[in-house]
């Protein structure tokens, strides 16, 4: 009897958690997911919006791999992400935390690093070019000359600096936006866990240690994962970087999403564009992973 | 005590100019985009760059309101956006709750389908979503943005994220003392997630309000237009008026900057204290 | 609980279905001989469309003349153009019964956005604008673009008045479009500069050696204030397709040493300052227009869709450095026949999805047409129907230069598409924009570029 109960129990308590998602997956399942599912059924089949369909197995993939044009943006993108991951979470995190002192004109400082992030990019990509000019007579290069006596880069222009500028970019972009998410984590850690640290007599940086990295743990590891995701994501700052004013994106910038944009949408290879992106997914799905399996850990101790 | 003020008085003096030189780099493209909305623009893109232009051309901020119906835009974007972030808000953080604090079949399997599909590029799936709409009766409607953008995974992986950092014991408690599940969300997680609900709200706001490519593809009619779309309108094929889409650009800046200048006050620590004691 | 399943399952099974659906309504289509076959279906299926389905098919049989219709025409610029809404009136004065309504899809998405309204067959625009070669062959590749040669034929249309283009034009050797705007490649010059320099103005019969000589003559390299003898564009048509002009190459061979000669004069004209760094006029995006209106640039090899925006700019006051210009011919090489040029057309076509084809159909006449094309002269602009009267009309308009030079360069003896149309013009085009890039940024030699040029493309002809 008390078991069925139980089961009672369990099937309602089923039900409410239920009842609490539904709101939000019905509109995310008809209309986001479903099209996600049809997008990787095109991965295996040939399909140009109009004409019929056509499966061709994993030929789209076979040939993806033995794309030169893929293979590089595949690259860039991996190195891009592997420079880009680290370092802006660690700026945003330093940012929050300078933030978050309690100092003058706070809410000045705060919507300044916000900033760069809902600027317009074609205005921000402006000042950056017009600082980062490959010309001699640029702020940046006249540093470089004068100050560290070093040789004039071309930033943008060359295919070995390229990928560095975009770096760059991309941080100073985006710390504002993982700042933000950082400073209401570190809102949800308790004054007493300080207050607890402090009476073991703690310093500043124990306490960091301590206390405040492993409670941004949930944070931390959702700024992991959307940064992945968006560093795998990139293509408008690429195409406004290094596309310039003629908009030609070169082999040493190309990254996968500016690669699946032109196979759709110039070429109108669906199928292929969509094996590029299930590539994609896997590589972000296996860091996610990665990532959860550590959450989980977290949860457990 | 005399070394101890002076160390944080030495440490204050370097977080100062920290933030001063930060304000600096953060703030030269809003600097450069009130100065470009101020030129012909024939003088935007020229080295040596005036920042200050010595005739000010004020007219852009003028002609943008004739050249393009900027005020219906304006007002299509705000109603798309007010819709947007509301639904967004109630669905995200009602369907996170149970994300979070609740145990049922199939959570962890369900949650990780929300995160992976953040990671599927929208360019990929646009086509097949394109044409399911239109069928449905939806392209050229707002109903399809509003649809397009209220249900992000994002926001479910946001707010549950933020849950995960409220203490179980806290629902426990609540529990034993009788209050339903829907009880224990409204009243204790809800007011608990202030911080968490204000960036969600300056995430997604920011994003429906920016958008471009989505209404681009779903709205052909004029009357329906939104402002992103009238920005682009001033880059034509065979010209770009700069000083045009950089006027346009300050003006749609301000709403967001109000936003987030009116919600960051919730980033301020220890509100969380008090409710976890109790 | 029930309820919110059913309903997700109902939209799923819907989606499932609607993708189905546009295979299956497209797949009879595999050529134009059953147009009439392929719209019935996706009609019956159509979820309540707004205009009466009845009506469609019927009008579709025999166009009564007092039948309203209106149509949806698919374009760019709606508002930045000067030419659309006096093309509607002058059809419109005509058939009364006719309302086109314009349906802007942006001008820098415009591709995409008009490939993805085509896909599936729910579309309702009647006449789509086709800005460019690469984006008619991906329409007709996908089966979404009415061939018209049926209608041609039947309608007695005269396609010599189009000087050869359209033959460059056509798919698998059918014709999806009708050209109603032709713009060609000038050269324009900043009568001031040479003036400055004491120089004789170029003229309409110059080789590229003495258009390099006379571009060397007016440049001036002192810092600060530097003239430029010659202005380039970042675009790959404004060297590469130089050599083109001789008529014995295309840009869709598959071989590309012709392009040399070019290239070499323009990187050294770079090397000695004569014309504006690629790299920082890549990255710094200044635009052409900027560029010339600085007053400070010598000659400027552009499209005549240039002509009308010089003119207003000047008129507004934003062009105050290059008020007093001209426009001669392109340069040409040794032994070939001066007015020898570059050509970019904008055509109108009909989708196979359109509700009202004839009505589409007669109106795409007429833009295309001679009628058409006096209403396009008078705005300024130059229509795909090109003859000497329509071009003394445009020279005409009210800021044009008055010298008999610029008058005679709107003259073109041979007119090349900037990219005729081939089954993979858009790949071909990406690898010659990569080079063009490798080039001028000095990553490549211009040796080591057209052989990747040729590898590369012909290893997409290969496919």
């Amino acid at each position: 009897m008390q078991s069925q109960s139980a089961q009672k129990r369990k099937i309602r308590q089923t039900l409410v958690a239920y009842s609490f998602i539904a709101p939000n997956f019905i509109g995310f399942a008809v209309f986001t997911l479903g099209p996600i599912i049809m997008a990787f059924l095109l991965a295996f089949a040939e399909w140009d919006g109009n004409n019929p369909l056509k499966f061709v197995g994993i030929s789209n993939f076979t040939g993806l791999f033995t794309n030169d044009r893929f293979m590089a943006s595949l690259k860039n993108t991996i190195v891009y992400s592997l420079f880009t991951v680290p370092f802006t979470l660690i700026v945003a995190l330093g940012l929050a935390i300078l933030l978050n002192q309690k100092i003058r004109a706070r809410t000045f400082f705060r919507t300044v690093a916000f900033f760069p992030y809902v600027a317009s990019l074609v205005a921000v990509a402006a000042v950056w070019n017009m600082l980062f000019t490959p010309a001699k007579g640029g702020l940046i290069n006249q540093l470089l000359m004068n100050v560290l006596h070093m040789q004039p880069l071309k930033w943008a222009a060359s295919p070995k600096t390229v990928m560095f500028t975009i770096v760059l970019f991309s941080i100073w972009k985006n710390m504002g936006y993982y700042m933000v998410i950082y400073l209401a984590g570190l809102q949800g850690i308790s004054e007493d866990l300080y207050e607890a640290a402090a009476l073991d007599g703690a310093g500043a940086l124990q306490k960091f240690r301590y206390v405040t990295l492993p409670q941004l743990k949930p944070t931390t590891f959702f700024v992991t994962i959307m940064l992945t995701i968006s560093c795998f994501k990139i293509y408008d700052i690429v195409y406004m970087l290094a596309g310039g004013s003629n908009g030609v994106v070169n082999k040493s910038a190309t990254v996968l999403v500016y690669y699946i944009y032109e196979e759709a949408f110039r070429n109108w290879h669906l199928g292929s564009a969509s094996a590029a992106a299930l590539v994609l997914f896997a590589i972000v799905l296996i860091v996610t992973l990665i990532q959860f399996r550590g959450e989980k850990n977290y949860a457990n101790d | 005590m005399r070394t101890k003020s002076t160390n944080r008085f030495i440490t204050m003096t370097i977080i100062y100019i920290l933030l001063i030189i930060l304000a600096f780099v953060m703030l030269i493209p809003f600097v450069w985009m009130i100065s470009a909305s101020l030129k012909f623009n024939k003088d935007i893109f020229v080295i040596p760059y005036e920042w200050i232009s010595k005739e000010p051309r004020w007219q852009n901020y003028l002609d943008i309101w004739t050249k393009i119906p900027l005020a219906k835009y304006a007002l299509n974007t705000v109603k798309l956006t007010l819709i947007v972030t509301i639904l967004q808000i109630l669905t995200s953080s009602f369907a996170a709750y149970a994300f979070a604090k609740l145990q049922f079949k199939g959570r962890d399997l369900l949650f990780l389908a929300y995160i992976a599909t953040i990671a599927v590029p929208w360019q990929v799936y646009m086509v097949p979503q394109f044409l399911f709409m239109r069928r449905l009766g939806l392209a050229d409607t707002h109903l399809a943005i509003i649809i397009l953008q209220a249900f992000s995974a994002f926001g479910v992986f946001l707010m549950r994220q933020f849950y995960e950092g409220i203490p179980d014991s806290l629902c426990e408690a609540a529990r034993i003392d009788g209050m339903s599940e829907y009880g224990i969300y409204a009243r204790i997680m809800l007011p608990l997630s202030k911080p968490a609900l204000s960036t969600l709200t300056i995430f997604t706001f920011v994003n429906t309000w920016n958008d471009f490519l989505g209404p681009l593809i779903y709205l052909t009619t004029d009357s329906k237009k939104t402002l992103q779309i009238g920005i682009k309108m001033f880059i034509s094929q065979y010209s770009a008026e700069y000083g045009l889409i950089m006027a346009a650009s300050v003006l749609s800046l301000i709403p967001v900057l109000i936003v987030f200048m009116s919600l960051q006050k919730y980033f301020v620590a220890g509100i969380t204290t008090g409710a976890v004691k109790g | 609980m029930k309820k919110r399943l059913i309903s997700m399952l109902t939209g799923l099974t819907l989606l499932a279905a609607s993708l189905a659906g546009c295979g299956e309504a497209a797949a009879p289509a595999p050529a134009a001989q059953a147009p009439a076959a392929t719209e019935a279906p996706a009609k019956e299926e159509a979820p309540a469309a707004e205009a009466p389905a009845a009506e469609a098919p019927a009008a579709e049989e025999a166009p009564a003349a007092d039948e309203p219709v209106t149509l949806k025409w698919a374009l760019w610029d709606k508002d930045a153009t000067v030419y659309y809404q006096p093309l509607i009136d002058g059809y419109t004065a005509a058939h009364p019964n006719v309302t086109i309504e314009m349906v802007d899809l942006g001008s820098t998405d415009y591709q995409t956005v008009l490939g993805t309204q085509l896909s599936g067959s729910d579309c309702d625009f009647d006449v789509v604008t086709i800005k460019d070669v690469p984006g008619l062959v991906t329409l007709a590749n996908k089966n979404v673009l009415e061939p018209l040669d049926d209608l041609i034929a039947q309608d007695g249309i005269d396609l010599s008045v189009y000087s050869g283009i359209t033959d460059q034009v056509r798919v698998s050797d059918k014709l999806y479009e009708l050209p109603f705007r032709r713009d060609i490649w000038v050269l324009f010059y900043n009568k001031d500069v040479f003036d400055k320099a004491g120089v004789d103005y170029p003229t309409n019969d110059m080789t590229w050696e003495q258009y390099d000589e006379l571009a060397r003559k007016i440049t001036d390299t002192t810092p600060g204030s530097e003239v430029y003898g010659a202005h380039y564009h970042t675009w790959r048509s404004t060297i590469q397709l130089d050599g083109i002009l001789d008529g014995k190459h295309t840009i869709v061979d598959g071989t590309y040493d012709f392009t040399k000669p070019y290239y070499e004069m323009v990187l050294a004209q770079q090397k000695d300052g004569v014309c504006m760094d690629y790299a920082t006029l890549k990255t710094q995006g200044l635009h052409y227009s900027a560029a010339f209106y600085q007053g400070n640039v010598g000659m400027l090899n552009m499209g005549s869709w240039f002509i009308p925006t010089v003119i207003a700019k000047i008129k507004d006051g934003e062009n105050t450095g290059a008020t007093n210009w001209g426009i001669v011919k392109y340069p040409h090489a040794e032994g070939v026949e001066p007015g020898s040029t570059l050509a970019t057309i904008t055509a109108l076509a009909i989708p196979t999805s359109a509700p009202n084809k004839d009505a589409a159909w007669d109106f795409v006449k007429f833009v295309s047409g001679a009628e058409g094309a006096e209403i396009m002269a008078g705005t300024g602009n130059t229509p795909a129907m090109s003859n000497e009267a329509i071009n003394s009309k445009i020279a005409e308009m009210d800021g044009f230069p008055t010298d008999a030079n610029s008058k005679e360069a709107l003259n073109a003896s041979h007119a090349y598409l900037e990219m005729p149309a081939n089954e993979k013009s858009s790949e071909i085009e990406q690898v010659l924009n990569e080079q063009h890039d490798n080039i001028m940024n000095e990553v490549s030699t211009v040796d080591e570029a057209i052989a990747a040029m040729n590898e590369g493309v012909q290893a997409i002809l290969g496919q």
